[in-house]
């Protein structure tokens, strides 16, 4: 035991003189925040239409119609996902077509909006209403026109950071993991370090250990830090659970941890270990919904992505942090890195070489 | 002749696919000796030296430490060695006194780093890291690293491999007086003057093989006996001598 924990802090000892790790595992990640909290993203381009159909058939028409207007974004959903998606800030208006639909009648059609947007709430109300009095001119020109009742409803305004930090947050553990793993062990490697700690009687499991409860380490500081940079400077809506958010973390780094070693034990060299450290981090970067939605991926590429672990992760700590999963909630992503870190965990356990 | 062997070796074997490296090597090493292993690249020295110290798995023979056998109990034996690597380093973000205390922890002592440094002569050098040091103050550096167990045997493979001479003649006065302290020694070296000034014993290796195990003046008489000459006449001096006179036995190093 004494020994455990005499090689963890030699550990943390090297890893906080090591100017490198800091500035790529910590500073990195919260620049990158700091840089797109700036930044901003949410112009008016075009408004999300939320659209609850509820007639039956009778509001078809009205829904094409509506779809053909270029400015609207028209979401079809139930009413209470749409309702939820309104509160997140995804839709600025929300429009119900109830049941007793009838382009001619009052009453028959709602729309929620955002308070915190008024301004796209009130243009996609004018929008909506413009398709709705075209609509009720060809049937009857005569007929007085029905009008939109409107309703605000509180929102929590999410923006871009919201989505991002946790992200973020999930990619810097994916790199922590393959890259500061296999990096690091294959350099040991290299310089004869590791060979001349196994003629002393060290137990290998006691050095793998100390590594990992570094990094578990680093990976703590690091989530506090940017989740505390991004509530005080970048209004982050963070409303999760902590200690569950460490637990999906912590779930990750096991499974890229596991995908580091299993590098390190076939890389000789870190000219070897780069190019396959990239095919593998690069497209879970890029395609795993870190920096933008994977809702406008191609169907296939899409549902390949479905199972990226690093979907699960961000997909999983972006609930948590934003949405206030609780673990139920999450269960899914859960289970998801679950069966990761046991394929992960099964090729290190196969590929990992001291030599 | 020799004292009781402390180490013995027999028939070890090595193979690397169809290449046998180290072929059937037999000797023992007495106690407080310095043990010499000479030979060209490639004889199978570090090969040899690595099955002793737990490194390589031995293909055939067997080797005995102070009576325990190195395939069996390979932790017991590391128990008792002492190593220095050829080529092999140490964490550069620890200093060399984080250093020992942490090689100390591997054997679950607590080790004085001032008093291991001391002995090597590095007791200046307790902040600095291995990456701050010169080739002959990491090369002792390497060896106050292989005393933290009070080691009866220590290994070391070409110690004063690129040190200029000043340091390598330094390096044998702290190898000496590592001996003079109860410890035995086996080193590998290139330099044959290095081998007939330190070392009791020699044994020289070829291709796998040992081909003559003596003292060093011992095998000079026997290739003596054997009518060998010289092609240039024997001077009283050589360019080492030379060299020395000029520029002192004093360190150059800080």
């Amino acid at each position: 035991m004494r020994l455990k924990w005499k090689l963890t802090v030699a550990s943390i000892k090297m890893y906080l003189r090591q100017k490198e790790a800091i500035i790529w595992n910590l500073l990195l990640p919260l620049f990158m925040v700091v840089l797109f909290g700036f930044v901003k993203f949410d112009g008016i381009g075009h408004i999300e239409l939320g659209v609850v159909d509820e007639s039956g058939g009778s509001g078809k028409m009205f829904v094409s119609a509506l779809k053909n207007v270029k400015t609207l974004h028209v979401h079809e959903g139930l009413r209470e996902s749409e309702l939820k998606d309104l509160e997140k800030g995804d839709r600025e208006i929300v429009l119900v077509i109830s049941a007793s639909f009838d382009p001619t009648s009052r009453d028959s059609l709602t729309a929620y909006y955002g308070e915190e947007k008024p301004r796209e709430a009130q243009l996609g109300a004018l929008v909506v209403q413009r398709v709705l009095d075209e609509l009720t001119f060809q049937r009857s020109p005569s007929v007085q026109r029905s009008s939109l009742r409107t309703l605000p409803v509180k929102t929590r305004n999410l923006t871009y950071i919201d989505f991002l930090l946790p992200g973020i947050l999930s990619m810097s553990i994916m790199q922590m993991g393959i890259f500061g793993v296999a990096f690091g062990f294959v350099s040991l490697k290299k310089r004869g370090i590791l060979r001349r700690l196994w003629v002393t009687p060290i137990n290998p499991n006691d050095f793998i250990i100390a590594q990992v409860a570094t990094r578990v380490l680093v990976l703590v500081i690091q989530i506090i830090l940017m989740v505390v940079v991004g509530v005080i400077f970048f209004n982050l809506h963070f409303i999760g659970n902590v200690l569950t958010l460490f637990l999906m973390a912590m779930l990750g780094a096991v499974v890229f941890l596991s995908m580091g070693f299993a590098l390190a034990g076939i890389s000789r060299s870190e000219d070897q270990v780069a190019p396959l450290a990239n095919v593998i981090t690069l497209p879970m970067m890029l395609l795993s919904g870190v920096f933008f939605s994977r809702t406008n991926l191609p169907g296939f590429v899409r549902t390949i992505t479905d199972y990226f672990p690093l979907t699960y992760l961000a997909d999983g700590m972006r609930s948590i942090a934003i949405d206030g999963a609780t673990l139920a909630q999450v269960g899914p992503q859960l289970l998801g890195l679950v069966v990761w870190s046991v394929i992960a965990c099964s090729l290190a356990v196969k590929m990992f070489r001291w030599e | 002749m020799m004292a009781e062997a402390i180490l013995e070796v027999r028939s070890l074997t090595k193979r690397y696919g169809d290449l046998v490296a180290v072929n059937g090597v037999s000797f023992s090493v007495g106690r407080q000796e310095i043990f010499g292993i000479l030979g060209p690249n490639g004889a199978g020295k570090t090969s040899t030296l690595e099955m002793i110290e737990t490194l390589r798995p031995i293909d055939g023979g067997e080797v005995c430490l102070d009576g325990i056998d190195v395939t069996r109990q390979p932790q017991e034996v590391k128990r008792l060695i002492g190593v220095q690597l050829q080529s092999s380093s140490f964490f550069d973000k620890l200093n060399l006194g984080e250093l020992l205390l942490l090689f100390g922890e591997l054997y679950g002592r607590r080790v004085d780093p001032v008093n291991l440094l001391r002995e090597v002569e590095l007791e200046e050098k307790s902040k600095s890291y291995v990456g701050q040091l010169s080739g002959g103050q990491k090369q002792r550096f390497s060896i106050a690293a292989a005393l933290v167990n009070e080691p009866l045997v220590i290994f070391l493979d070409e110690p004063t491999t690129g040190l200029d001479p000043q340091s390598r003649r330094h390096l044998w006065g702290v190898i000496r007086r590592i001996r003079s302290e109860g410890k035995t020694i086996v080193l590998t070296t290139h330099y044959m003057e290095e081998a007939e000034e330190l070392c009791d014993r020699v044994a020289i290796m070829d291709e796998g093989k040992i081909v003559a195990l003596a003292p060093p003046q011992e095998l000079i008489r026997q290739l003596l006996a054997g009518g060998f000459k010289k092609d240039r006449v024997e001077r009283l001096a050589n360019l080492e001598d030379v060299f020395l006179s000029l520029t002192g036995h004093s360190l150059r190093e800080d």
